[in-house]
């Protein structure tokens, strides 16, 4: 029988592909580079991810779909695409002195991270329920394993195999969720879902299919009551990995979770809506409220990434289009935010020896006045403080919240922000406002860590004074 | 007949699948697994898809069953204990399963498939050739999800050398 | 002029970034230059601009639109900046008493370690200020309303060393959050109910839409109310401004008397479209101020602090605006505001010239005598006090007798009754402070060896210290002179009707729109008479508590000698006082004072924190570091979720 020959557009997978491809020369490369040009691997990487950020700029509004409907280049996914390769971009730089001075600078750190970025890619241009598993799968296995790199530290061992354990858990139910759905629509082209339910009405199947869909990307972006592991994973994993983690992983998961829900099931919002009106208010508040005690920053910031993916699931509630275009923002926001607070703890190590506890940084400012006004920059942007990156996301968020009658959901959010304010704020007072602990002496911030720091606080600073132009960009990312 | 033949794996497949989890020899939650992997691989057979049922024989219950089954007897870990720990977690455990099981019997018990059938009718696969059926669609409409997959095997197989090969650094030292 | 007003905020962000990232490796000139120099340029072009705006009489109104902030598909946020008479007053004040209180703090704050993080800090500020008085929408006023916030906090902890400071630090962020949440609340309520947060749409929408004393205005402004509560220290919010006198003084002065604390009045007057529509919430407001008035002068009689009486002082003159835009004598409310940010600047700046004398001393118990040791600050001191007394003539008997007049002549004789009252304790416990400070015998002794040693920092030193005051440097001593004058002629702007023009009211006019119809001359001599009577008696008495008495003796020693002891010790002057005068009053304060304020409220912020940590750590039980654990409870949540799904 003749083979019909699919719609092959390499073009509209250029990104990933790209990062594919390079993460694979990065591993031949491995094979032939000596141990003290290992750095070099990791600027390869960063050349591959710009280059890939290029492709996907090229692709700016070609909202070209491919591979039988299974993937396409349209400007939501591609400002995800962006987003995600700028937090791997600077999670490298922040990673090539860590991982030296950790003694892990394995050329394979780059080939995980970057698979990882494809995966995310994948998941986020995805229009078919497949390959976003397939997505999810490939971003999330490589993480397991960058939880676990540090193997002589028995706490990164643990925070792998947790996450690999309760991942695969939560990948059964989403798997469980997508036999459902077909069952219930006979397909699981996004597309072909809605146009489904557009026709008849859901059935109990669909709703369990829909609720286990739900639970699954619940996981990724850590929701409560789905949350458990991330405060053990992030605080185990080693800091760069959890930098990554907390912001790209986000990114991608939270664009199939609009991409699913709002475009896919509009037709059971109803039910839907509340739901996740509910897991926004808990997550937001118990993300928070949790955070308040911790005296690790990176248990702190674990918990505050909790509490953000709160935020944003708003903007899914909301289910408009600013209510999209709000959540692009913040997206980017917070990843430029989160990664400028994680490079700021990363400055102020001491080598190996990390400085996590908040009473560490007792003095920091006047042995580092720039790093630690870099980080308290990012901390009161993440607090949702005016003029700053985070503050305007919030604004958007709860603006689009407020336009389709969800008020009080951003009452809740505005209540919350103002509780955040005052863990965010305790590293900067032990900064600013204590004697320096001892051991300051002779720490130079490595110069990668610093350009990384220097690009997230110039970002966390004009998407907050001059947020215009990617409001523009989000607003174009309209999923069609 | 087959609806017989289905419960019967059906049952089978749990049951080995609870013995998997739940006894306490590595051996024998193996050989359990091998019992999931045929029961499925019967249950392919029924929807009249051989190949993929003897792929999953070959594959699943022959190659990564005696791989796992080598590495126990390599490892020789002896018989799990059990760990002594949150006693409350075993009753929560099988009273909010046992909800998640009636949730589901009571939904998908009384479950109406739509009438719309797909592409794959057992007389458009007997007509087409089963193992043609698979392989074309491998290579047309599922192009992209077949590819994906072989990098995730890839990163599979980094990720195992990465956790288990001797650092250069600790060799070092 | 208008094209050049962004660079009224732009020079002391300028101001603030350069020394932020460069004062480590700078000279204390460079530092002082531009710290100074920025607030210097920026109110000489305020002062352009209020001429611009002055000139142009009734279409005073400008709008300013800089650049599109956030545009998002039907609202869009601009950062554009509304000047009028409103703003441009508020614009010459900020920048203004701003700089005079910088170029005082180069003296002031001359030796201290961290020069350039103070003067980064006191930029910023006077940025966020401008931001919060010229924005035209509310977001841009909240976006500076959350700033100066956090600049009052990072001054006040300051001197973080000490705990006082950042425990006063922590309570004034605390308190002002709670009524930042209204605030935020009231913004939130605004864009529902309009679709817009701009003030020109706002304020043309309010009364076409609604009627007068709509429920929903009514929230609002109450929201809005309970942010400005909180902002300018009212009851029950108003327990973190006397323990922000930790901070330093010049701090004491701008942040906490003259500028920030007034922006409650401020956003109150801004937004005089919706309160004029809710006079419920107007009659809150009123009550609110005039009861803050007088509770905070009770308060204030008791104190021996010399910064705690003029913080409880600020507060009951807080108090008095917002009687006034409580009764919806806006112009009265906010010209109260610009009198009260000269005499009260005056007074802490001078209150720093003393603790800069006397090695950081400010307790009253152990000053006296510093009238010939610092004859600037004497007089400047009394200068202020005149003005705060209500002294004819003087800048607040203008204003204080314009928010008397209106709040009587609208009908409201029982809060007239309260501030009148108020009036008179405030002339007495300044002149109390005033004399206490200044006059009496000196309750220190003269040490010629610590001739030159300087430190604001309050010194261990208990019983009988010894120092040797001097008055401070020019840098110091110049601005309090230039003060004095604002203090004493400010008032000749809103002269009451009987009197003369009022100026200020013709000014306001394109905001407030046209005055009210005057008061009868009459009455209005007779409330003059009233508050001048009040004022005098004030200081009569003080005078002769704390003057007079000690001459008494001198005469009738041999006869009474009970009495002459009785009078002779100020202690005993202080507990006759107490108990013929206001005992009951002062019983009643103590209580406020300690009842209250203390275990009350902040009990309740105590509590409060208490709780939420409670919480967390009932939450950390759960996070068990298992992950079977964990695996279980997803379990649950999955069932909830899947179980709410089907059963809908």
């Amino acid at each position: 029988m003749p083979i019909l020959v699919p719609d092959i557009n390499l073009r509209i997978i250029a990104p990933a592909l790209i990062v594919t491809v390079t993460a694979i020369v990065v591993l031949l490369g491995e094979l032939v580079t000596p141990a003290e040009r290992k750095r070099w691997l990791g600027y390869l990487s960063i050349a591959g991810l710009v280059v890939a950020a290029f492709a996907a700029f090229s692709l700016w509004g070609a909202n070209a779909s491919g591979f039988s409907g299974m993937v396409v280049a349209d400007n939501f996914g591609l400002f995800l695409t962006l987003t995600i390769a700028l937090s791997a971009a600077l999670s490298i730089l922040l990673s090539i002195p860590f991982i030296h001075a950790h003694e892990i600078d394995q050329g394979e750190y780059y080939v995980l991270l970057l698979a990882s970025v494809a995966g995310m890619i994948v998941m986020a241009t995805a229009t078919d329920l497949i390959v976003i598993f397939l997505g999810l799968e490939l971003l999330s296995l490589p993480l397991y394993i960058l939880a676990a790199f540090q193997r002589e530290d028995t706490r990164s061992l643990e925070a792998g195999i947790k996450y690999f354990l309760l991942g695969a858990f939560s990948s059964a139910f989403f798997l469980y969720g997508i036999a459902l759905v077909f069952g219930a629509t006979g397909t699981t082209n996004l597309a072909k879902i809605a146009a489904s339910l557009a026709q008849s009405a859901g059935s109990p199947m669909l709703s369990i299919g829909v609720g286990l869909l739900m639970v699954g990307f619940a996981f990724k972006v850590a929701l409560v009551p789905f949350h458990w592991w991330t405060p053990d994973v992030y605080d185990g994993a080693p800091t760069t990995v959890t930098a990554f983690m907390s912001v790209a992983v986000k990114a991608a998961a939270f664009g199939a979770f609009f991409r699913t829900f709002q475009f896919a099931l509009p037709a059971l919002a109803l039910d839907w809506r509340a739901v996740a009106a509910v897991l926004a208010v808990l997550t937001m508040t118990l993300g928070n409220v949790a955070a308040l005690l911790q005296s690790n920053v990176k248990r702190m910031l674990a918990y505050s990434s909790i509490a953000h993916a709160g935020y944003i699931l708003i903007a899914l509630v909301a289910m408009s289009a600013n209510g999209l275009s709000s959540a692009l923002f913040y997206l980017l926001a917070y990843t430029v935010t989160n990664l400028g607070a994680f490079g700021a703890v990363i400055a102020l190590s001491d080598g190996a020896r990390e400085r996590l506890e908040i009473k560490d940084f007792a003095g920091a400012a006047r042995e580092h006045p720039l790093v630690a006004l870099a980080l308290t920059i990012c901390l009161l942007s993440l607090a949702g403080f005016p003029p700053f990156a985070g503050f305007v996301g919030k604004f958007l968020i709860f603006g689009a919240a407020v336009e389709t009658g969800w008020a009080w959901l951003a009452v809740i959010g505005v209540l919350n922000s103002l509780v955040s304010v005052y863990f965010y704020l305790r590293p900067v007072v032990q900064m600013y406002m204590s004697e320096p602990a001892e051991g300051w002496s002779g720490i130079r911030v490595a110069p990668l860590v610093a350009l990384a720091l220097l690009i997230a606080v110039i970002s966390v600073i004009a998407l907050g004074v001059f947020p215009a132009p990617a409001i523009a960009l989000a607003a174009g990312g309209l999923i069609r | 007949m087959s609806l017989l033949v289905f419960y019967l794996f059906a049952a089978i497949a749990v049951l080995a699948a609870l013995g998997m989890v739940v006894l306490r020899n590595p051996v024998h939650s193996a050989l359990s697994l091998a019992l999931v992997f045929v029961s499925l691989a019967a249950m392919y057979v029924l929807l009249s898809a051989p190949f993929i049922a003897v792929a999953q024989v070959m594959i699943y219950a022959g190659a990564i069953l005696i791989l796992f089954v080598f590495v126990i007897m390599l490892l020789s870990p002896g018989t799990d204990q059990g760990v002594g720990a949150l006693k409350a977690q075993r009753g929560l455990a099988i009273l909010f399963g046992a909800a998640l099981l009636v949730l589901l019997i009571a939904v998908l018990g009384g479950a109406v498939l739509p009438p719309t059938r797909g592409t794959f009718t057992p007389e458009a696969i007997a007509a087409e050739g089963d193992t043609q059926a698979v392989g074309a669609l491998l290579f047309t409409n599922f192009l992209l999800p077949f590819e994906i997959t072989s990098i995730l095997l890839l990163v599979a197989i980094v990720g195992v050398i990465v956790l288990a090969k001797k650092r250069q650094s600790i060799s070092k030292q | 002029m208008i094209n050049y007003l962004w660079l009224v905020p732009a020079l002391p962000l300028a101001g603030a970034a350069i020394n932020a990232i460069f004062s480590r490796k700078m000279p204390r000139w460079l530092v002082s230059v531009l710290g100074v120099g920025s607030v210097g340029l920026s109110f000489l072009v305020a002062l352009a601009e209020f001429f611009t705006v002055l000139g142009a009489g009734a279409q005073g109104v400008f709008n300013v639109s800089i650049y599109s902030w956030i545009p998002v598909g039907n609202f869009k946020i601009d950062v554009a900046f509304l000047l009028d008479p409103l703003s441009a007053l508020m614009l010459l004040g900020v920048t203004g008493v701003g700089f005079l209180i910088h170029v005082y703090s180069t003296g002031y704050m001359a030796e201290d370690e961290s020069y350039g993080r103070f003067f980064t800090y006191l930029n910023l500020f006077v940025f966020s200020m401008l931001i919060l008085v010229l924005g035209s929408n509310y977001l841009l006023m909240y976006v500076g309303w959350a700033l100066v916030g956090l600049c009052s906090y990072l001054l006040i902890s300051f001197w973080f060393t000490r705990p006082a400071a950042a425990a006063a630090g922590k309570k004034a962020f605390i308190t002002t959050r709670i009524g930042d949440f209204g605030f935020g609340l009231g913004v939130i309520l605004i864009f529902v109910t309009f679709g817009s947060l701009n003030f020109a749409d706002v304020f043309a929408r309010a009364p076409q839409m609604f009627q007068l004393g709509a429920p929903i205005i009514t929230t609002i402004t109450l929201l809005l109310f309970a942010g400005a509560v909180g902002k300018s220290a009212q009851l029950p919010l108003y327990v973190w401004l006397p323990d922000a006198m930790e901070g330093p003084t010049p701090v004491s002065a701008l942040i906490h008397a003259a500028t920030m604390v007034t922006a409650g009045v401020y956003m109150v007057a801004r937004s005089h479209v919706l309160f004029s529509l809710a006079p419920f919430s107007s009659e809150v407001v009123a009550v609110i101020g005039a009861v803050t008035a007088l509770f905070a002068a009770t308060i204030a009689l008791t104190q021996m602090d010399l910064k705690r009486v003029l913080a409880y002082s600020t507060i009951s003159q807080l108090g008095y605006m917002f009687l006034g835009v409580g009764v919806a004598a806006y112009g009265a409310g906010i010209f109260h505001l610009m009198t009260h940010a000269f005499f009260k600047a005056l007074l802490f700046l001078a209150a720093g010239s003393v603790m800069h004398a006397m090695n950081g001393v400010i307790d009253m118990r152990q000053l006296g005598g510093l009238r010939s040791k610092m004859r600037w600050t004497y007089i400047t001191f009394f200068a202020a006090a005149l003005a705060i007394s209500g002294f004819p003539l003087f800048s607040g008997f203008f204003s204080k007798d314009e928010i008397l007049a209106q709040a009587f002549e609208s009908g409201h004789i029982i809060l007239w009754a309260i501030g009148l009252l108020t009036a008179g304790l405030t002339a007495f416990y300044i002149f109390r402070a005033f004399f206490l400070t200044f006059h009496t015998q000196a309750r220190w002794t003269e040490d010629e060896g610590r001739k030159t040693e300087s430190r604001h920092s309050p010194s261990s030193v208990v019983g009988h210290p010894s120092f040797h005051p001097h008055e401070s440097p020019a840098s110091m001593t110049v601005p309090l002179a230039i003060l004095a004058v604002l203090a004493v002629v400010a008032g000749f702007v809103g002269m009451p009707s009987v009197m003369g023009p009022n100026f200020l009211e013709g000014f306001f006019a394109p905001v407030f729109g046209e005055a009210a119809a005057a008061i009868p001359a009459g009455t209005e001599w007779m409330l003059i008479g009233a508050s001048v009577a009040v004022g005098l008696i004030g200081i009569g008495v003080a005078y002769w508590f704390y003057i007079a008495s000690p001459e008494i003796p001198v005469n009738l020693a041999a006869q009474f000698k009970g009495i002459y002891t009785l009078l002779w010790n100020k202690y005993y002057v202080d507990e006759f006082y107490s108990a013929v005068f206001v005992e009951p009053g002062r019983r009643l304060a103590m209580f406020l004072w300690q009842v209250i304020d203390v275990q009350v409220i902040d009990g309740f912020a105590n509590g409060l924190g208490r709780a939420m940590a409670s919480f967390s750590g009932a939450l950390r039980g759960w996070q068990t570091g298992y992950a079977r654990a964990y695996a279980l409870l997803m379990l649950v949540g999955t069932v909830i979720v899947i179980g709410w799904l089907m059963l809908r």
